[in-house]
């Protein structure tokens, strides 16, 4: 589908249009000013903010479940898992509060401020005096009477609580002395302690204790238990997908070709006998080049930061191919503050040149293209090449797992997979090449 | 002694070139905001009676208005949104490496 500004702008004026005939033209006598501009203005209006949510598409259940897919708590699966007949009707509406999203602090990992929050707001839910949230060794939060001696950040002193992490299963008290407090006058006197989980890792505990001896509803703490530790495994995942995001940015950083260093080295001894400051000045591009790859931190960066590594690449290449290669830029300048993955644009680019043009003797011309569309609130770069272009069974190799040429789909891979860690399913990389004439590879990221 | 005349040499032709096209699209955006004000003030004046013919503080027309005050502050803004837009493109199409990022890595100063 067509998309960006200039289609809302002609269908905007396409409205006012209409507006005008219906209130001037058809209608008489014509209505007044005033009520055709009202009616202008509010078509426009409903155009404006209507536009966006038309690009995304309508709203049907898939489009729900992708969103809820999407969604960093993901925690409505485990909420219909831990819904049994006997759960009161507490339980359930605390489910509700926890299962919202953002607001679960363990959705961060297991800390001290996390558990105290958790701790917190426990308390009420799930009819204890008290709640501790440990982790293997400390008593990370706890809340109620009990607390001058159960501290936050001091040792598990119940004897439940460690027996609980140490067997990995549920561990009911009904009695101060099976509760295991070695603290004379400790007014908790049941406990109902559940282990907290992450894959089949015990990392702590939740206990709710009481100061009578009825414990605490056991099914409700264990479900509780449950959905603590499905948030704990979430928090989990991110940090590793975190991690594998930064490990292949790093494999990007690492993957630049040594056989590029080796050119331009050759390209610039050759010069430094021939052309001396032109050979300074490459000298100077090459440090800034390996400077930017080595220094730049971060999954995102200015769209200028990267335009800079990207003609910082093309100059040294320009060096070695001289006149057989040509670059265009075409920036748009509302696009040089966005913020685009880094060290994406430069391996299209290269890809361009050592793929496309290399091969091709008479050379040809790069063309990097970037525009912001701020209604659909996506960045599109577009690097194209008129070199030879990639045959087709090639071309569907990119499409799937397996590299096509070595070194191209590894790149192109690398960036996809960064894609998707950083927008999910909100961006786009597009490959267009006809054999002989070319390539153009898109990429159409969430303006940030 | 080597002449310093200023001008960095950093920067290709294609770079510039880049430079050039995207301070052009600056420049025509402003041009055509400045044409749309210019041309609606008379064309508001032909459509609109109420332009006119209405009445604001001091007896002014809004038409009267718009021409004795609103067209000049209008200017004004765009000429400093065109100037500073201007000055941030050059600043991030041309010229060498970013300064005031200390990476641990000496300058091209620091060398010797």
């Amino acid at each position: 589908m067509r998309t960006g500004s200039a289609l809302l702008a002609a269908t905007i004026c396409g409205t006012w249009a209409v507006v005008y005939l219906v209130t001037q033209v058809v209608v008489s006598p014509p209505l007044g000013v005033g009520t055709t501009v009202v009616a202008g203005t509010a078509a426009s209006v409903l155009l404006v903010l209507g536009y966006p949510s038309a690009l995304r598409g309508p709203r049907a259940p898939l489009a729900l479940r992708r969103r809820l897919r999407g969604r960093p708590a993901g925690a409505r699966p485990a909420a219909r898992e831990g819904r049994g007949p006997e759960e009161g009707r507490g339980a359930e509406r605390s489910r509700r509060r926890i299962v919202a999203g953002h607001r679960m602090p363990l959705r961060s990992g297991l800390t001290a401020d996390a558990a105290r929050r958790t701790a917190t707001r426990l308390r009420p839910l799930l009819g204890g005096d008290a709640v501790v949230i440990t982790d293997r060794e400390l008593n990370l939060a706890f809340v109620g009477p009990g607390s001058d001696h159960h501290e936050a950040g001091g040792p598990v002193r119940a004897a439940a609580v460690r027996s609980a992490i140490g067997k990995g299963r549920t561990v009911v008290s009904r009695r101060p002395s099976a509760m295991g407090c070695d603290v004379p006058g400790c007014p908790l006197r049941s406990a109902v302690v559940v282990p907290l989980v992450v894959g089949s890792r015990v990392v702590g505990a939740i206990g709710v204790f009481r100061t009578h001896d009825d414990p605490a509803p056991r099914d409700q703490v264990e479900d509780m238990a449950s959905i603590l530790s499905l948030h704990l495994e979430l928090a989990e995942a991110d940090r590793e997908r975190k991690l594998a995001a930064d490990a292949r940015l790093d494999a990007l950083r690492a993957q630049i070709n040594p056989h590029f260093l080796f050119n331009i080295l050759n390209t610039i001894a050759s010069k430094s006998r021939t052309d001396p400051d032109e050979a300074r000045q490459l000298l100077l591009r090459l440090s800034d080049f390996f400077r930017y790859a080595v220094r730049q931190e971060g999954q995102l960066a200015e769209f200028a930061q990267e335009y800079f590594f990207v003609r910082t690449y093309l100059s040294l290449e320009q060096a070695r191919f001289g006149d057989r290669l040509r670059v265009r830029y075409d920036v748009d300048p509302q696009v040089l503050t966005a913020h685009v993955p880094v060290l994406t644009i430069q391996p299209l680019v290269e890809n361009a040149v050592k793929h496309g043009l290399a091969a091709k003797v008479e050379g040809g011309t790069v063309t990097l293209r970037a525009r912001v569309d701020p209604l659909t609130r996506t960045t599109t770069i577009r690097v194209t090449d008129d070199g030879v272009g990639v045959a087709a069974d090639v071309l569907d190799g990119l499409g799937g797992a397996a590299p096509g040429r070595a070194g191209d789909g590894v790149g192109l891979r690398n960036i996809s997979e960064r894609l998707t860690t950083l927008f999910g399913e909100r961006f786009t990389l597009d490959i267009q090449s006809t054999e002989g004439e070319g390539t153009v590879v898109e990429v159409r990221v969430p303006l940030r | 002694m080597e002449y310093d005349d200023g001008v960095d040499e950093h920067d290709t032709p294609a770079e510039v070139d880049a430079a050039f096209r995207t301070l052009r699209r600056v420049a025509i955006t402003h041009v055509v905001l400045f044409l749309v004000a210019v041309l609606g003030v008379p064309a508001l004046s032909l459509t609109l009676g109420w332009w006119s013919d209405g009445q604001l503080a001091g007896g002014m027309s809004p038409g009267f208005a718009m021409a004795a005050f609103g067209l000049y502050a209008f200017f004004l803004v765009i000429g400093l949104a065109a100037a500073s837009l201007s000055s941030a493109v050059e600043a991030r199409m041309l010229g060498g490496r970013h300064t005031g990022e200390d990476d641990g890595f000496p300058a091209d100063g620091d060398r010797s």
